[in-house]
């Protein structure tokens, strides 16, 4: 080998070295900043579409559909479902012009809003869905971070004061595994699965801040709407949906 | 002459913030009026038509009401009343018709906006701004523009009152 052509190959070997450590920089830096994306669970898009009519109140069918991502620990949540969602249930909902969509978005800055979403995911697997969130909200300030009562985080009794004996051995059942307060998926809590879901579904839209409330009417969706909404105000935007052609 | 030609320079200058801020309010009337159901998007869902202005100001009248600043009664009335106002502003900025006293309306409503920022940033409610449409969430970038813009209504508003007075006291002269 004479010496220029030595001196091309060992040009060409720097060069490809630099390339596979740039490639090699690129991944890792790639994975880094896209670490923070929760992974989807492995969960079928049927059994997640199973869960979410679970969590769904009203007609499926219904003009309007609103979805709603919240947090079980944000207070603001806890308001907008006490002034505004219940109204909504016992009238638009109940009579079919509304379909109201729970997604589950737990903020990581709460300590106990994904231990409250495991429960609440857990009842609507056996259909309790509704008698189990009401419960939660009601009782939020008895076991959220801001509340009085000590020791915080204590969610069981209230779920259980929501269901039956029997319905709650089963609720407990499917708790099996997700007995920790960990605000991240716990390898084998089974229920982890549709929250993981739901999450990464608002990371898409994306979910700023909870409440997140998206309406769509007849297949157009407007903007997300961050925030408390009045009853009154929401109705106003109901009714003027409906009355359009 | 170095006099005339700052008057001349300062005269430039009213003009490009007057114009800037008759766009800033024709932006964000616009931004209200306009369909909000922009999804899926397309170009006819620009376009402003009687039935798409009411759900336009319902669904603005839930961004106000966001604030959770104004009774539920007053939410409405002022949801359905801004966009006007800032449509009137922003046509009346770009005639310079008025200018002191439009520019005084326009720097007292945009020191509002202002105000309201500041409170809804200080008590960290997470929402959106809805000053230009509804896709903006209220943050930092919000207070530094809105306090840019409140600026630039007093400039324009000071320097509207110092074109009359010399412009005025020219006719005298002549």
């Amino acid at each position: 080998m004479t010496r220029s052509s030595r001196w091309k190959n060992e040009i060409l070997n720097r060069h490809l070295l630099r390339a596979v450590v740039s490639v090699a920089a690129g991944v890792i830096l790639f994975s880094c900043l896209t670490s923070h994306v929760a992974p989807v669970a492995a969960q079928t898009p049927a059994e997640w579409e199973r869960l979410s009519a679970e969590k769904s109140l009203g007609n499926p069918n219904a003009p309007i559909k609103m979805i709603v991502y919240d947090d079980y620990e944000c207070p603001v949540c806890g308001e907008l479902y006490e002034q505004t969602l219940r109204p909504l249930i016992d009238d638009y909902v109940a009579s079919g012009k509304v379909y109201l969509v729970h997604r589950d978005f737990p903020l990581t800055i709460h300590s106990y809003s994904r231990q409250a979403a495991r429960w609440v995911n857990a009842a609507a697997r056996i259909g309790k869905f509704e008698a189990v969130e009401r419960a939660i909200f009601d009782n939020q300030m008895a076991w959220s971070e801001y509340g009085t009562e000590n020791p915080k985080g204590i969610i069981k009794p209230i779920v259980q004061s929501a269901l039956t004996p029997a319905e709650f051995k089963r609720v407990e059942r499917l708790m099996q595994g997700c007995e920790s307060n960990s605000q991240s998926e716990i390898k084998g809590c089974a229920v982890d699965a549709g929250i993981q879901r739901d999450l990464a579904e608002g990371q898409i839209l994306p979910v700023r801040a909870t409440p997140t409330i998206v309406i769509s009417v007849r297949g157009q969706q407007y903007p997300p709407m961050t925030g408390a909404i009045s009853w009154p105000i929401l109705r106003q935007f109901f009714d003027k949906l409906l009355s359009q052609k | 002459m170095a006099s005339s030609s700052r008057w001349s320079m300062g005269r430039v200058l009213l003009l490009i913030g007057r114009l800037t801020l008759a766009v800033v309010f024709l932006a964000a009337a616009y931004g209200k009026l306009r369909p909000q159901n922009a999804v899926p998007w397309t170009l006819a869902s620009l376009k402003i038509t009687p039935a798409s202005l009411g759900l336009s100001m319902t669904f603005f009248a839930m961004q106000v009401d966001s604030y959770q600043l104004l009774p539920a009664r007053l939410v409405s009335p002022f949801a359905y009343a801004l966009p006007w106002i800032e449509l009137g502003l922003g046509i009346m900025l770009l005639t310079g018709f008025a200018l002191r006293y439009i520019s005084l309306a326009s720097t007292l409503l945009l020191a509002l906006f202002y105000a309201v920022v500041i409170r809804s940033y200080a008590l960290h409610l997470a929402i959106n701004c809805g000053c230009f449409g509804p896709n903006e969430k209220l943050g930092a970038w919000t207070l530094v523009r809105d306090g840019c813009l409140f600026a630039l209504g007093v400039a324009v508003t000071i320097g509207a009152f110092i074109v009359y007075r010399r412009s005025r006291s020219t006719v005298v002269v002549t």
